[in-house]
């Protein structure tokens, strides 16, 4: 249990470095497009576009670690005040249906991608296909289903061994 | 059932799976899934949360979001924020409580580089609560003024809050930042003058320090404000010049304090990375709350909530300032249990049309409003976000005496409220002057 969780902190950990550097390169995109705007008057082709792709990647390589590292918000004050067991049996509840949601979200959201290839969509200034960032977000909220699946294993443990 | 009562049930719904601790983006948008699927059919609603979802992460008027995020970060792992507390230190050190005033100081100048009242509250806690330990300064004033302090970066721009209240009422960013400068600096010389009167009544709350000399002042001067003048004014500048849109201004600041900070060698690799992992971490954080709110808002929509709920706020027989105090009571209440940016994300689709649409009020003075009265949120129990980063930063000192200090902060909070209701004019002042 302990390895899995390990190598899921890792995977995840790895697509948020590489949503790092993709944050990097869009920043660094739309200042390129600014100089050479105003010193060329040329503005780079669908900068517009790039960015607001790259930041889906951003967000879709990032939102798992987000979850591994508790960092999305939650109201805790409740629940603390529960005996420890109870903790447990809410937030297996709570986890199960999570991941129950994220996981048909991801399965729909890749069927998106699937039908957005099918149907050859292209981005309206670019003309460039745009579903690889969708099968993006789906393994993106795959991945978060991977962290919800492990914390959900993790706290089932203890309330076993208890 | 009707559509409003499956509304009712929803809302039911989404505060019990918020009290069961679940993350609040999720339970937005499961409840919003839930409610719009009942409304409509099963296959809408797993097609509207998957092309809602993706056209949120893709929106390119969001990709403001992690630009200002980054921006913030680089200034705090570059040390931007210390470098600035000791200019504010060397200036106002030598007051009754100056330790304390120049945390309030550099909470609003750290609050013109960083979008986040959290973040600033832990970087300024970080610098400020030694020095003041160092000067004897009473725990629960030095704890208190820094938690409060966190407000004002949050309406000082850059403010993510008001960017993502911006992108979700359709109003322009850059006229949104000018409404919260006034009200910000309010904010911080009321804790100023609160502060000074604390520490000048009881000199043991906050001993002055020694007084520095001008040429000292001015190597300070050198060492802090100049770096945070450059960024504000390429930054922010461009943006009320209407040179950038909003996400090209957080861009231009982000690179700016980049290769400033690396070119002067005040930020190391290390902190590069870390400043991208915090900011990967807060974007996808404000991001799945976004969609969850964009989806919880659509069921509302279907379920004719906000439109019965406006309806009903134009029958009442009450002046719409009554009114308004109702919802503001609503805020306040809610501010106490739920983070200020969930609370603005999870109401706006049910208030706004009440606020502006049916009551009229200015949706710039009312964004200011709201996020004031959410950061009273920040620094009250039992959710005070603020005051858990301080504890934090000061874990021997307990919860319960920062929050003692709170009090005095909280009426400069209502004082300056009072003050914002009684006089729109000083929120709107500034925004009716930028033509952009």
């Amino acid at each position: 249990m302990k390895r899995t969780m390990e190598l899921i902190t890792q995977a995840t950990r790895s697509m948020d470095r590489i949503a790092g550097w993709i944050l990097m390169l869009a920043v660094f995109l739309i200042v390129v497009n600014i100089l050479s705007r105003q010193l060329f008057r040329s503005s780079i082709l669908g900068t517009y576009e790039y960015v607001g792709y790259l930041t889906a990647a951003v967000i879709a390589l990032s939102v798992a670690y987000c979850a591994v590292q508790n960092a999305h918000i939650a109201v805790g004050f409740i629940v603390e005040r529960f005996p420890v067991k109870m903790q447990s049996m809410i937030d297996i509840f709570t986890r199960f249906i999570s991941l129950v949601f994220f996981g048909l979200v991801a399965w729909h959201m890749a069927r998106y991608a699937w039908v957005t290839a099918l149907s050859g969509e292209l981005s309206p200034t670019t003309r460039l296909p745009f579903y690889p960032f969708i099968y993006l977000t789906a393994l993106g909220l795959l991945a978060l289903c991977a962290v919800i699946l492990a914390q959900l294993l993790a706290t089932l443990k203890k309330v076993m061994g208890k | 059932m009707s559509p409003i009562e499956t509304g009712l049930v929803g809302i039911l719904l989404f505060f019990v799976l918020l009290f069961m601790r679940m993350p609040i983006a999720y339970a937005m948008a499961l409840v919003g899934f839930l409610g719009y699927s009942v409304l409509t059919s099963p296959s809408a609603a797993f097609r509207m949360v998957s092309t809602d979802l993706f056209s949120t992460f893709s929106n390119h008027s969001l990709s403001v979001i992690p630009m200002f995020v980054w921006m913030g970060f680089l200034a705090f792992h570059s040390g931007m924020g210390s470098r600035l507390y000791h200019f504010a230190y060397k200036l106002l050190g030598h007051f009754p409580g100056g330790l304390a005033l120049a945390t309030q100081g550099t909470c609003a100048l750290f609050g013109a580089v960083c979008g986040s009242n959290t973040a600033t509250a832990a970087t300024i806690g970080a610098i400020s609560l030694p020095e003041m330990r160092k000067y004897n300064y009473d725990n629960s004033l030095s704890t208190a003024s820094v938690a409060a302090g966190g407000a004002i970066g949050v309406l000082i721009p850059p403010s993510v809050i008001f960017i993502v209240y911006g992108i979700a009422t359709e109003q322009s960013i850059g006229r949104l930042f000018l409404a919260g400068i006034i009200p910000g600096i309010m904010v911080m010389l009321l804790y100023i003058m609160t502060i000074y009167v604390l520490a000048s009544r009881n000199p043991n709350l906050g001993p002055a320090g020694p007084r520095a000399s001008w040429g000292e002042r001015l190597q300070a001067l050198y060492g802090g404000l100049w770096e945070v003048m450059l960024i504000f004014a390429l930054s922010l500048g461009g943006l009320f010049a209407g040179w950038f849109s909003p996400t090209e201004a957080g861009a231009v600041g982000a690179a700016g304090v980049l290769i400033l900070t690396l070119a002067v060698g005040h930020l190391k690799w290390e902190g590069l990375q870390k400043s991208l992992t915090d900011t990967t971490r807060t974007t996808a954080m404000i991001m799945l709350l976004v969609a969850g709110s964009i989806i919880f808002g659509r069921f509302m929509a279907i379920s004719q909530i906000p439109f019965e709920l406006a309806n009903w706020a134009a029958s009442l027989d009450l002046p719409s300032f009554a009114v308004m105090s109702i919802i503001l009571l609503i805020y306040l209440v809610l501010g106490f249990f739920i983070d200020a940016l969930a609370l603005i994300l999870l109401t706006i689709p049910i208030f706004y049309p009440v606020a502006v649409e049916t009551l009229g009020y200015d949706p710039l003075w009312f964004g200011v409003i709201i996020v004031l009265v959410v950061a009273m949120g920040v620094i009250t129990p039992p959710v005070g976000m603020n005051v858990y980063i301080i504890k934090g930063v000061a874990p021997d000192v307990p919860l319960e005496q920062i929050f003692k200090g709170i009090w005095p902060f909280l009426f400069a909070l209502i004082i300056c409220l009072a003050i914002l209701l009684a006089f729109p004019g000083i929120t709107t002042f500034l925004p009716a002057l930028y033509q952009y």
